[in-house]
């Protein structure tokens, strides 16, 4: 009923592990090209913004060792005066143009910037961090449109495995987006190379009632993306979309990683073991002899 | 809030009437005229609110306001980030007064609807903070205790007995002991390494006791149980020696919002002293969800679900966690609940205010390279630097704040924001 009058903000997460798109591009069975996917995330978000006026927008670049905003671009941005800007095509929609351009420019910045860094950063993924900047952007918008109500998503394009590092920031995103009734989706590449299963994610957008769809067929992206990512939270309900059944809550134990169904849980920094012990290797606590 | 803005009047006044008024050494002649010299000391509190607003030089008090906001932000975030133990697991009762006092009127609309109403709140907002936490609600009148709910960690099951209307209907004399005694003999069971806890909201200024108080408090204390306190009209010695016996707090409130605010203080939780090591192992469980075609039956409520979880140690099937299984008595939880009460352990450091030096534009030309134009996380752009030609400005914090840790500068909207909801740092997690 008032969707009518909602403010649409869609914050795209991509993950642009250089490692792991070198992988995916060599892969035998499903081989993946970056700049495609990029053209057909591109063409959806454009159809996002087609779809109201005032939709809203960020883009944020998971890198091996930092997040980025792609779009919009930071307050007097170089970029933005910019002498050899191209200058726009008469039929083109000024915003799209805005985005494109944005974007490119700045996934290139991304790429050169990684050439002239050795190759210390392995196979990995900011996303906890891209996380971060686009709930903290999101809480911008909302707090700038307070008398409106601002209906927010995110998206995340993901390939790199878990980063075992980021479980409590990732955690903690989670819940931030959850108390805002901010979903998060996930779309998900994985081939016999790269991807694979993730812990993190599935998680992600159980608790935010988000959708996790592994891409079976990643030519077809486009197609995905309109259908499954685009309608606005509020028609979802009506859409026969995919779901994921079940959703592993077992937990690793901090020992061995082992994930475990029945553990023992630190009661002071609530680490879990697999087994008993005297003292948490976590907190150093002792624990009394069991009686 | 009263002394924030302490300093900030002085000058205000200073500059507008010292010239006028003749130079006589107000603290001498008149020994009880205010700093301002203009009325007696104690209606400065009042004078104060009016004297920080400042115009600037449109007119507008939009500066003004913003900054008085921003201190009572500040003043909430300034919170311990020091890593502490807690107690994370916790066990409370919260007891409620419905005595006659609570028919009072001077908290909108009336004592007992504003109680109960933020009671609600307060029952959600605990147990998103505290996932592996249990409550139980007891209300006193009548000179009686009567215990609404058990112990349980489902907040449904409180929240709909505080919005049942007999539960909402304040009459008699509350009876402090009995209360506390009630609550006392339902804590006496709970586990060691858990904390014991009672907060009470007390609007009477007298209680009907069967017996000795005092008795009551060296059994608390015994029972290593805390008792809160928080007060809705004055404060009452009876209270205060409780709270002080058991290492509580007692406040007392001043208007709505103020209650609020003391009443969600009792939400994180509580250090325990180092002395008391109820620390302990705690054997958990963490089942996996399963989906029912045809739809079965719970074995803790004997529903229908077509989803619900299995425990590991026993096989039931249980309709949803955190619970302690019914068949085995395993305590089943979650991952992700155990990760909602990381950041108690873990919290984010302070940001440190970034203050511009006197000579603001000189100062930040030499060194503006380094400092971005804009908030790290959200793309604000920081209020201009040339901000001295507004007045408003000038009295406004740099509204630019600093990690520790990662040197990135934030607005304060998100510094807020990171302290308080997300609790991570966006630039600590980009490294
Ligand atoms: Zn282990
Ligand atoms: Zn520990
Ligand atoms: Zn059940
Ligand atoms: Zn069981
Ligand atoms: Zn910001
Ligand atoms: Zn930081």
């Amino acid at each position: 009923m008032s969707c009518a009058e909602d403010i649409n903000l869609l914050a795209v997460v991509v993950d642009t592990n250089p490692a792991a798109w070198a992988a995916a591009a060599s892969d035998p069975d499903r081989p993946l090209d970056f700049v495609k996917i990029i053209e057909q995330l591109l063409i959806f978000i454009n159809a996002h913004l087609s779809l109201k006026f005032d939709n809203e927008l960020a883009i944020i670049a998971s890198h091996a060792d930092q997040s980025q905003f792609l779009y919009p671009l930071p307050p007097a941005d170089p970029l933005d005066a910019a002498d050899d800007e191209p200058s726009k095509p008469a039929n083109v929609y000024k915003q799209f143009f805005d985005v494109d351009r944005a974007v490119v420019s700045k996934l290139k910045e991304l790429v050169d910037d990684k050439r002239t860094k050795s190759a210390e950063h392995e196979n990995r993924s900011m996303v906890a961090g891209s996380l971060a900047l686009a709930l903290s952007y999101i809480n911008r918008i909302k707090r700038a449109n307070e008398n409106n109500s601002v209906q927010s998503r995110i998206l995340i394009l993901s390939i790199s495995p878990d980063l075992p590092s980021q479980y409590i920031p990732t955690m903690n995103c989670i819940f931030a987006a959850q108390k805002v009734s901010t979903r998060i989706d996930v779309c998900r590449f994985s081939g016999r190379k790269y991807g694979g299963e993730s812990v993190f994610l599935p998680q992600a957008s159980h608790i935010t009632a988000g959708i996790y769809l592994d891409i079976p067929e990643p030519s077809n992206l486009l197609q995905y993306l309109l259908y499954t990512f685009l309608p606005e939270p509020s028609m979802r309900k009506t859409l026969l979309l995919p779901h994921k059944d079940q959703v592993d809550f077992r937990a690793a134990c901090f020992c061995h990683k082992n994930v475990v169904d029945v553990g023992y849980v630190c009661s002071v920094c609530l680490s879990i073991f697999c087994s008993l012990s005297k003292k948490c290797p976590t907190c150093q606590t002792v624990f009394p002899a069991p009686k | 809030m009263a002394t924030a803005s302490k300093p900030a009047a002085k000058v205000a006044t200073n500059g507008a009437t010292k010239k006028a008024a003749p130079p006589i050494d107000d603290e001498d002649s008149h020994g009880l005229m205010g700093a301002s010299g203009q009325g007696y000391s104690w209606e400065e509190e009042y004078k104060r609110s009016w004297d920080v607003l400042q115009e600037d030089e449109q007119g507008s008090l939009v500066g003004a306001v913003n900054s008085i906001q921003m201190q009572m932000k500040r003043r909430r975030l300034n919170k311990d980030t020091k890593v502490v133990q807690r107690g994370i697991i916790r066990h409370l009762y919260l007891v409620i007064d419905l005595s006659r006092a609570m028919a009072e009127l001077d908290l909108k609309p009336s004592r007992v609807e504003c109680t109960l109403a933020l009671a609600e709140q307060f029952v959600a907002e605990y147990f998103d903070q505290n996932p592996l936490s249990q409550l139980g609600v007891i209300i006193t009148r009548d000179a009686l205790a009567e215990k609404l709910t058990e112990l349980s960690g489902n907040p449904t099951d409180h929240v709909d007995v505080i919005r049942k209307k007999a539960n909402r209907e304040p009459r008699g004399e509350p009876s402090l002991q009995n209360a506390l005694d009630l609550a006392r003999t339902s804590l006496a069971h709970v586990p060691a390494h858990a904390s014991r806890e009672i907060l009470v909201l007390y609007a009477s200024l007298t209680t009907c006791d069967p017996d000795n108080i005092i008795d009551t408090i060296d059994a608390l204390r015994r029972n290593e149980i805390r008792v809160s306190v928080v007060g809705l009209s004055a404060e009452v010695q009876v209270c205060k020696t409780i709270c002080k016996e058991t290492k509580g707090t007692y406040r007392v409130v001043m208007n709505e919002g103020h209650f609020k605010e003391l009443l969600f203080e009792n939400i994180p939780p509580p250090p325990i002293a180092m002395a008391q090591n109820m620390s302990n192992l705690i054997k958990m469980g963490f089942p996996i969800t399963r989906n029912f075609d045809p739809p079965t039956l719970c074995a803790c409520h004997h529903k229908p679900i077509r989803k619900g979880y299995a425990c590991p140690g026993c096989s039931s099937t249980i309709c949803d966690i955190p619970t302690d299984c019914p068949v085995c008595a395993l305590t089943l939880v979650s991952s992700p609940l155990l990760a909602r009460s990381y950041h108690h352990l873990f919290p984010v450091d302070n940001y440190k205010e970034v203050i511009p030096g006197p000579p603001l534009p000189d100062v930040l030309a030499t060194t503006a390279t380094p400092l971005a134009g804009h908030c790290f996380a959200c793309l604000q752009a920081f209020a201009p630097k040339a901000g001295a030609s507004n007045a408003a400005l000038v009295g406004l914090r740099s509204a630019r704040y600093e990690c520790g840790r990662c040197m990135n500068s934030f607005c304060w909207d998100c510094d807020v924001y990171v302290h308080e909801v997300l609790h991570s740092c966006p630039g600590c997690v980009n490294r």
